[in-house]
């Protein structure tokens, strides 16, 4: 146990990078969501089929693989990213096809009445999407994006491989030092669970927030 | 008011509406009656631009949307003609994460550009007019489906329409709650307001209409005074019509 109490702050650095990154890919992640669901809806032909190809591509191949893609090989065309970097592009990208698809079926489920009530009180198209739909499209898609974030959360752990000190690689880095491995992972594992708890907490919160309507 | 000229609706190659012509005057009530599926909503739902014309004019307000001019000319004018146009709904269509006071006043704010404290002295005069301003905090969800219709009508009276559009607007009612909405309707009624209303309710068209129009299979197939047209249909498929009743 000492080991761990001793390598307190640096696991706790580790951890602190793992949220980091999970908070800024949320956030670039949940802006290209809404630019993708929007233009697989409302785009023209072409727009449509580039968004539809993005989220296909982003859903069909592993995250572990578009990380490597970003990080080393990008670097062959030039382009060296810091690990960071990388990794908050890597993420972003990947956590905002799947969270299009969630808002998608969000803005799909609101009624038709609700657009038609918009537009015969005089509202814009951009109007009705901005005050009436999107308002309650983001209602209904917040628990799927809830587990869709904490799925992410554990994801991090994949940007050990291209050398981010996040908490797996924390842990690698202190074992590498003492030669043993439980401890070392079982506080991790602990670690992330309290993320994973806290996160949901705070989720319920805001659900029950913005359920004051129903 | 309104004057709709030779208008033909289709849906691909269902003919929906067939060269309709219809006037609505300035403080007038006129009722459209009509079996299921004889065009009545669409008709409505062209007035103010919800469904596109297939050919013909409506002209509203002085403003023309004609079948025959581009589709941004049209959508331009399909605008104007909304800012002079209400319309209230068989479901309602109150926004749910809207309260009540909010729902009324949105597009005061929204397409009006007023201002919040200007929006909600209207808003809430109008909430005492339909009986609902001590709901007016509360989202739709908690008011029974004759509330929230009147909140719907509060709704497209904020925008000062010169025209009110209502598509059956008791029909998703339980019977107990149809006379609370209705009342509020013979009320604008007698305050000269000028309405277009389609209802299967044959005692309340007696009662509002100044003139009922009969349609059946996308035409209007006769239209005269409820007096005629109740005691004396000139046709046999208006007979029938009133015979199921
Ligand atoms: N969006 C649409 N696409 C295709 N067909 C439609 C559409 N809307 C209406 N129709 C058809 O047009 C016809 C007229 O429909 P409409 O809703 O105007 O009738 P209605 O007189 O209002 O009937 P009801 O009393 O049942 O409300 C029906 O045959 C209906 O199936
Ligand atoms: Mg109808």
């Amino acid at each position: 146990m000492d080991v761990i109490w001793v390598n307190l702050p640096f696991l706790l650095k580790g951890a602190y990078y793992t949220l980091l990154i999970t908070i800024i890919s949320m956030f670039f992640g949940s802006i290209i969501a809404v630019i993708v669901a929007v233009a697989r809806l409302k785009g023209n032909k072409f727009i449509r089929w580039m968004a539809r190809a993005y989220v296909s591509i982003i859903r069909g191949t592993p995250t572990l693989v578009q990380i490597i893609i970003v990080y080393y090989g990008l670097a062959d065309y030039g382009l060296n990213l810091q690990p960071l970097t990388a990794a908050y592009i890597a993420l972003s990208i990947s956590i905002g096809a799947y969270l299009s698809e969630t808002l998608r079926g969000a803005i799909q489920s609101i009624p038709k009445g609700q657009y038609e009530a918009a537009y015969a009180s005089g509202m814009s198209p951009y109007q009705t999407m901005r005050r009436i739909i999107f308002p309650q499209a983001i209602r209904v898609a917040i628990p799927p994006a809830g587990n869709t974030f904490i799925g992410m959360l554990k994801e991090t752990s994949l940007v050990s491989v291209i050398t981010v000190t996040e908490l797996l690689r924390s842990a690698q880095l202190l074992i590498a030092q003492y030669y043993v491995y439980m401890p070392f992972y079982l506080a991790i594992a602990l670690m992330y669970w309290i993320m994973s708890t806290g996160f949901s907490f705070v989720l319920e919160r805001i659900e029950k927030r913005l359920s004051i309507y129903d | 008011m309104i004057n709709i000229n030779n208008l033909s609706k289709s849906f691909s190659t269902l003919e929906v509406l067939k060269d309709i012509n219809l006037q609505v005057n300035s403080g007038e009530v006129v009722v459209i009656l009509g079996p299921s599926g004889s065009g009545k909503s669409t008709l409505l739902r062209c007035i103010n631009g919800l469904e596109e014309l297939t050919s013909g004019t409506i002209e509203v307000s002085n403003i023309v949307v004609d079948a025959k001019k581009s589709h941004k000319e049209r959508n331009k004018q399909i605008k104007k003609v909304r800012l002079h146009t209400g319309m209230v709904f068989q479901q309602f269509n109150l926004y749910p994460h809207k309260t009540v006071l909010e729902n009324v006043i949105e597009a005061l704010l929204i397409v009006k550009k007023w201002s919040k404290n200007d929006a909600e002295i209207k808003g809430e005069t109008l909430l005492k007019r339909v009986g609902l301003i001590d709901k007016k905090d509360v989202y739709p969800s908690r008011l029974s489906g004759g509330q929230q219709q009147r909140v719907a009508i509060a709704r497209a009276l904020a925008m000062e329409p010169d025209i009110l559009l209502f598509d059956e607007p008791t029909s998703a009612l339980d019977p107990e709650l149809v006379d609370e909405v209705l009342a509020v309707i013979k009320e604008l009624a007698q305050d000269g307001m000028t309405m277009a209303i389609v209802t299967h309710e044959m005692t309340f068209a007696q009662e509002v209409a100044d003139r009922i129009v009969f349609m059946s299979d996308g035409v209007i197939v006769e239209e005269g005074p409820p007096e005629e047209f109740f005691s004396q249909p000139q046709t046999d498929r208006a007979k029938k019509f009133l015979k199921k009743m």
